[in-house]
């Protein structure tokens, strides 16, 4: 027996000598030590490995290595092994292929790892050295090779490996009972097979795995789409991505989990997620109709999972949102009311936002898809402006009923989104001017808070410039509140008479306010006079200024009196049986005050009456001037409404005015108010003709921005391209409205007439700025 | 036309000669005179054989016509404008003697032969493209009338034939859609860019760029066009 270690033989005394260690061992001694070796192999192999004595085999091991054997103890090995594997273990484990086979095959995989772990102990000096130096496979993952291609990938073995995983997965799908440790401890030696990579596994057992799921999946889509409902499919999809996920993770491999669901995302979700979301009676239109937020939920999750899913789900959804919209925005003529109209838009966009942040969780892409489409279907209906700003009005007016200032400031806010998606954001601000004036000068606002506030809410969406003018508008009010104050001590102090008229006068600066077609009418002779009253007051104080009556806004309150017999009475004259008690004319028979509260041209048609019983209308009309539509306005008022407000009457009776109609006073007037505000039949919207108008007049104001902004930017660049012009003009104005580049060049050409632009002589499309 | 190169020689030479200098080469038709050198007191009375008779320094738009019957040129004859651009001549059928001198100064002519032998040499000047764009573009304020900013649309017309009746095919399908627009008058940047479009965009139209900042006229003649040979559809 050799010693290991150097040094053999005895010390020699005095000099120590180290003497080479003899290299040569004799063939014999060689072949000793490997049938040693060997069937020590054999003996852990039969798994009797007990007896065995380990530091003498790692030490023969180790002597066979050093003395430069090393191959011949590496080829004895696999040869081994290999016979092992060849003519045991794979017999037993084709024995077993239909009885067992799993088991038998983890079994010897077992015993495989085991008997390799012990052998590649013995033989660590032969791994550390000899196969480090001659770069081949180390004991261990040699044993792995000669496993994977002696047993398992031995032809029988392996095809019937995979075809029983693969069954034990259709199994299991259908809801039976399989073997999943098994299945899982097959998995796992198939990743070790590998060695370094999974493609053992990967070629083994995954890619079938995943093309008979893909198959399995692809019926299973049948399946589900035959049900019919779209909350149902995405269910069961659920499901099953659940269960492909469970199974990948806990009995194959974690890194098969990945893999199995995108599949199964391909063959039920890729390929059917429009037929899922336009599905009749159940897909997406069905679910937003019936507010299914859960269940678009629950869409949205699973088609977030597919590229484009979302995409398609959006599409979907902004369809049915513009086809609402656009129902609700096409609205006839006749059936138009601006509130109604706005107030649905509103509710319509409740019911989104709350799709939004409970079914879509506040995705930006859909969040821009609602966005757009509001934007879309608002600007279809070219009243959109009109209405929004009436509903506003609404709001701001006295008389709100039921709603608390928090309601009211909700509201506005939720009507603020809703601006920002108009195009015409000019002409709103035109109706806008309309109404609020209409507000202050009837005194019809809720507050001056909440006018206020709306006003800096739009200051704050389109800008200064916007709002100017209608801040403009509320110092004219507070000036001239401040005036009137003064015209009062004025009064007093200088003892002027005003005709017996209290006479208050709201001054409004001519740029603030809309412009009012201009109207004159025959004012009676004390209004008159107490004017000019006033007119010589102001003037003294602002020279230079010019002021002008307008008639369409003002109102006046006249003192009536009314002589003939109350309006009930000359009703009850039939129920007398028996002496007629005349209970009937006592009460109260004395002529009736009352204090009309009328606009200004009902105040000139009514005064016309102290001194004439009837008048023609046409007489009306030429003593008072007054335009014939707001004639016939005021008169419809006065004559045609309820019986309470009915101070003339109009012979003949009908609903037409005619020029050859006649008014009378109602000599009968009654009510029970001491104080009667007649109505003006007021106009809603706007009336066609007067809608054009308000157009062209847009149009004009539009043409002068349009120039103006041309002229801004050619001034500052001096130089441009006609591309680039038109694309900054757009932008510059894109918060009121939206130009055409065809208008656009309409304008410049304008301005190249009125020497505005050239056009440079080197280039037709650059122009220049003419100083 | 052959004009020879005494004529090209002259070609773009704008510059005023003095008095004295060159002998006019030209050729003459008909008429031989033995060439003598420019004198201006020749060329006033000349002058005044035409002018008005109470205003000896304008030349009216009879005067005009008696000019060019002596000239035996029609007054519808390019030459003649050419003359007038010559001339600086504010309005069409009028002459001021210092418009008259200007020109005829600069064409070394005191006579009706001198004259009728640079008629050849005036015809010639258009056929440089920028003398022809200078001419082009003197026409439109030549012939408007001097209290309107823009060119009526009949003599837009007469005048659009005369410059461009023989270079630009597409002259009378503009006549055409003239007459069904709205267009009654023509401004200068519209007429500029008429003769820019007979040079730059072909009859087929398929160069025309859409983006090519050309005026909205010219756009809807361009669209009118297409629709006319049914290459398009209004909507």
């Amino acid at each position: 027996m050799m010693k290991g270690g150097l040094g053999g033989g005895s010390k020699k005394e005095g000099k120590m000598r180290i003497r080479a260690f003899p290299m040569t061992m004799d063939e014999r001694y060689v072949e000793n030590i490997w049938s040693l070796l060997k069937s020590a192999i054999q003996e852990i192999q039969k798994k009797n490995n007990s007896g065995l004595s380990f530091e003498e085999l790692y030490r023969n091991a180790y002597t066979m290595v050093l003395h430069k054997h090393g191959e011949r103890l590496y080829n004895g090995l696999r040869e081994v092994v290999t016979h092992h594997l060849e003519s045991k273990v794979r017999q037993d484990v084709l024995a077993s292929l239909n009885n067992n086979f799993l088991q038998t095959l983890n079994q010897a995989w077992n015993d495989h790892q085991t008997s390799m772990v012990m052998i590649r102990d013995i033989l660590m000096y032969m791994d550390r050295v000899y196969v480090q130096q001659n770069n081949v496979d180390n004991v261990y993952n040699l044993g792995l090779i000669i496993f994977r291609d002696q047993v398992v990938r031995y032809g029988g073995i392996r095809d019937h490996l995979r075809h029983i995983l693969l069954e034990m997965v259709v199994r299991e799908r259908k809801g039976e009972v399989a073997d999943k440790l098994s299945v899982r401890a097959a998995c796992q030696m198939l990743m070790v097979l590998g060695i370094d990579s999974r493609a053992v596994y990967e070629e083994d057992f995954e890619r079938p795995f995943l093309s008979q799921s893909a198959e399995f999946y692809r019926s299973e889509s049948q399946r589900f789409l035959g049900e019919n409902s779209a909350s149902v499919y995405i269910k069961k999809v659920e499901a099953r991505i659940n269960e492909e996920s469970e199974r990948a993770k806990h009995y194959l491999d974690e890194s098969t989990e990945q893999r199995i669901v995108a599949v199964v995302e391909e063959e039920l979700i890729q390929k059917h997620m429009k037929t899922i979301v336009e599905m009749e009676n159940s897909g997406v239109v069905h679910m937003l109709k019936c507010q299914k937020t859960d269940d678009l939920h629950c869409m949205y999750k699973l088609l977030g999972r597919v590229s484009d899913g979302l995409r398609t789900m959006a599409s979907c959804v902004s369809a049915h949102l513009r086809e609402e919209g656009k129902a609700l925005v096409n609205v006839d003529e006749s059936g138009a009311n601006a509130l109604n109209f706005v107030q649905s838009l509103l509710d319509l966009k409740d019911r989104y936002d709350t799709f939004l942040v409970k079914s879509f969780v506040n995705d930006p892409i859909f969040k821009k898809m609602i966005s757009s489409d509001f934007e879309y279907f608002l600007n279809l209906n070219l009243k959109s402006p009109e209405y929004l700003s009436l509903f506003i009005d609404d709001k701001l007016k006295k008389g709100v009923k039921g709603m608390t200032e928090q309601d009211i400031e909700l509201v506005l806010d939720k009507t603020m989104v809703l601006f920002r998606f108009l195009q015409e954001k000019d002409i709103f601000e035109r109706y806008y001017k309309q109404h609020l004036a209409k507000r202050l000068l009837l005194n019809k606002s809720v507050s001056d808070d909440s006018e206020k506030n709306m006003i800096s809410k739009l200051k704050t969406e389109c800008g200064c410039q916007f709002t100017s003018k209608l801040e403009g508008m509320f110092k004219d009010m507070s000036i001239s509140n401040m005036l009137m104050e003064d015209f009062k001590n004025h009064i007093q102090t200088s003892g002027t008479s005003l005709c017996g008229v209290d006479l208050s006068v709201r001054v409004l600066t001519t740029g603030f306010w809309p412009t009012q077609s201009p109207a004159t009418c025959t004012l009676p002779l004390a209004p008159r006079n107490a004017f000019e009253v006033f007119r010589r007051f102001y003037l003294a104080k602002h020279s230079g200024r010019q002021l002008t009556l307008q008639p369409g806004l003002g109102s006046a309150d006249l003192s009536a009196i009314f002589y003939g017999p109350r309006r009930e009475e000359s009703e009850l004259k039939e129920k007398s049986d028996g002496p007629s008690s005349s209970t009937s004319s006592t009460s109260a028979n004395g002529p009736r005050k009352h204090i009309i509260s009328v606009s200004t041209y009902q105040m000139c048609i009514l005064m016309l009456f102290n001194t004439r019983d009837r008048l023609t209308y046409d007489d009306i009309m030429n003593e008072t001037d007054i335009p014939k539509k707001d004639l016939d306005r005021a008169l419809q008022s006065l004559a045609m409404g309820k019986p309470t407000q009915r101070v003339l009457v109009k012979s003949p009776k009908g609903k037409d005015i005619l020029p050859s109609s006649i008014f009378a006073v109602n000599d009968s007037f009654t009510s029970k108010l001491h104080r009667v505000k007649i109505q003006t039949v007021a106009a809603k919207g706007e009336s066609e003709p007067e809608r054009k108008e308000t157009r062209s007049k847009v149009d004009e104001d539009r043409k002068h921005e349009i120039e103006a902004a041309i002229v801004r930017i050619m001034k500052a660049r001096k130089t441009m391209q006609h591309n680039v012009l038109v694309s900054e003009v757009t932008e510059q104005l894109k918060s009121r409205f939206l130009p055409s580049p065809v208008i656009i060049k309409k304008r410049i050409e304008g301005l190249i007439e009125r020497e505005y632009l050239a056009r440079t002589p080197e280039d037709r499309k650059v122009y220049t700025y003419v100083a | 036309m052959d004009l020879g190169e005494d004529v090209s020689s002259m070609f773009g030479k704008r510059s005023k000669t003095n008095s004295n200098s060159t002998v006019n080469r030209s050729r003459t038709k008909g008429m031989e005179e033995a060439p003598t050198s420019f004198n201006q007191k020749k060329c006033i009375a000349w002058f005044r054989q035409y002018s008005t008779p109470n205003n000896a320094d304008t030349i009216g738009p009879e005067g005009v016509e008696a000019f060019c019957r002596d000239l035996n040129v029609e007054p519808e004859n390019i030459a003649l404008l050419v003359l007038s651009w010559k001339m600086g001549a504010k309005q069409m059928g009028f002459f001021t003697l210092q418009e008259w001198l200007l020109g005829l100064t600069d064409l070394q002519c005191d006579s009706l032969a001198k004259l009728q032998g640079k008629l050849n040499y005036l015809h010639s000047l258009l056929l440089d493209s920028s003398n022809f764009k200078s001419i082009y573009r003197y026409a439109f304020d030549f012939s408007r009338d001097k209290d309107q900013r823009s060119l009526d649309v009949e003599t837009a017309k007469a005048m659009l034939g005369l410059l461009l009746g023989r270079q630009w095919s597409l002259l009378n399908s503009f006549f055409q859609f003239l007459d069904q627009s709205r267009y009654r008058v023509l401004n200068k940047d519209q007429w500029c860019n008429v003769l820019e479009f007979s040079r730059a965009v072909d009859v087929d139209l398929k160069n025309y760029d859409v983006d090519g900042a050309w005026p909205v006229m010219l756009d809807e003649f361009v669209e009118w066009l297409k629709v006319t040979r049914g290459e398009s559809i209004i909507q």
